[in-house]
């Protein structure tokens, strides 16, 4: 028996009815921020990154595949990671479905790491995903996008990230995972990837936006942490489902790991 | 050449961290009405709904999966379409993909439309969609949650739409209605229609480089 307020179909409507206001209101916040996002100023990009891709060699400018628009998605993968991170794959589960209508409206969504190519192909094809994924070790973009770091930075706690230099959150946050060796949501995470939580947090997620014009790439946008949360398909789901998130815990698993892999839906 | 502005890095960061500001108070208020969503009161479902699936008929009790949470997706197809909605295809073409997670957090997901099955797993069968698609032709279920509109409301100009708050001309919407089932009976927790949708799509319409618009099927059927 179910202790959550039950009311007749008046009494909810009227609550819904309450919530929908605030609900709109929200939109209308979403659209004005959408707004000022595009008038975020650009900077132009004048350093030749470099990637291995399917395709071969190629250079930012080669990864808009013809298209105007660019999204990166900075998906975990470092070179020490035996698989990518999990998350993020529910992150990816998410855009590979939708990936084919933004290229159709002149922007090509592409994933980007550090791990070795030949690592995200096989990766890819377990995970049954084709938007295209590019390798960006050995070069700097990465490090210049805030979503990796090296071994000495985590060591000096010389990190930015998110906009923000993250020396007390290195030192009392990871620190505290690395001195306590294997527990808490990071190791685990951590584990899923074969690695530790030093080697694991080295990467970090985000997503940035980039235009090319004239044959000059510009940085449009970067976002990090929280403000993935909206291009996290699942949560936006769960949040309206009758337990929301309901989470003590990571509960979150690649799509081939669960034990009833959606069988008992249909 | 580009009529953006175009600056140096360091003012970039500069006008980049005034703007995380406001997208921070964005998240914080999205959470505030996460909150506010699960407070809303529940109503008992009483009417017995039989959708046609693959297995036959099945109630909305069965829809569940033996999970305790289900959301219908409103999937707007009907019998004398040649094929379901474009916006809702491209809806399905996202949450295509996520389905084992939610099944993990205890939800199941169906969509459900009123176009017959066999329809149904055709358009499924063409697009490589694996999630359950069930048709409620035969059924109150799209009317009662007011996502179809019988054509006697629509030729006396009286039908309305999300919640009430729009008039509208077309016999079907689309929309999601959120369900929970204990050990005896089934209640109805949520429903969202129109711009309360884009919300699902990962960044809603905010996040890309897009303008927000109506789906064009949802302006004018």
């Amino acid at each position: 028996m179910t202790d959550h307020k039950t009311g007749t179909r008046e009494e909810w409507l009227a609550a819904r009815l309450e919530l929908l206001e605030a609900e709109k209101e929200l939109t209308r916040r979403s659209d004005e921020l959408a707004r000022r996002r595009q008038e975020l100023p650009w900077v132009r990009i004048d350093k030749a990154y470099r990637f291995e891709t399917d395709e071969g060699t190629e250079f930012l400018a080669d990864l808009f595949r013809g298209r105007s628009q660019l999204l990166i998605y900075h998906f975990m993968f470092g070179p020490d990671y035996t698989a990518g991170c999990p998350s993020c794959s529910t992150i990816a589960d998410g855009f590979e479905g939708f990936a084919v209508h933004l290229a159709n409206h002149d922007v090509t969504l592409s994933a980007v790491s550090r791990a070795p190519l030949a690592k995200l192909q096989a990766y890819k094809r377990r995970m049954g995903w084709t938007f295209p994924w590019a390798s960006s070790l050995g070069g700097d973009f990465n490090f210049d996008f805030n979503v990796s770091l090296t071994e000495e930075q985590q060591r000096k706690g010389a990190v930015e990230y998110n906009y923000r230099r993250e020396a007390a959150w290195t030192v009392r946050g990871i620190g505290d995972s690395l001195t306590k060796r294997g527990e808490g949501p990071v190791a685990e995470i951590a584990a899923m990837t074969g690695t530790d939580v030093a080697a694991y947090t080295r990467q970090r997620p985000g997503m940035s936006a980039f235009v090319l014009e004239n044959g000059v790439v510009y940085h449009v946008y970067s976002t990090y942490a929280r403000g993935l949360d909206g291009l996290w398909g699942m949560y936006q789901w769960l949040d309206r489902a009758p337990k929301g998130r309901n989470e003590t815990g990571v509960w979150w698993r690649r799509h081939d790991e669960y034990a009833n892999q959606g069988t008992s839906a249909r | 050449m580009t009529d953006q502005q175009i600056v140096g890095h360091d003012d970039w960061i500069a006008a980049r961290g005034r703007f995380l500001a406001r997208e921070k108070e964005f998240t914080r208020l999205r959470e505030e009405l996460s909150r506010e969503r699960h407070e809303l009161p529940w109503e008992c479902v009483k009417k017995e709904y039989v959708f046609e699936g693959e297995n036959g008929g099945e109630t909305l009790a069965q829809l569940f999966g033996g999970r305790s949470q289900l959301i219908a997706y409103h999937f707007m197809y009907e019998p004398d379409w040649d094929i379901g909605c474009k916006s809702c295809s491209s809806w399905a073409d996202n949450f295509n993909g996520i389905i084992p997670h939610l099944n993990e957090r205890d939800m199941s997901l169906v969509a459900t439309s009123r176009a017959p099955l066999e329809k149904l797993q055709a358009q499924a069968k063409r697009f490589g969609w694996t999630f359950k698609w069930v048709s409620c032709v035969g059924n109150d279920f799209n009317l009662d949650f007011n996502v179809w509109l019988a054509p006697r409301t629509l030729a006396r100009g009286e039908a309305v739409y999300n919640h009430r708050s729009e008039r509208v001309t077309g016999p079907s919407r689309p929309g999601i209605s959120a369900f929970f089932k204990d050990d005896r009976q089934v209640f109805h927790t949520y429903s969202t229609h129109a711009r309360g949708l884009f919300d699902l799509l990962p960044g809603g319409v905010g996040e890309w480089p897009v303008t927000a618009k109506t789906p064009s099927c949802c302006a004018s059927r």
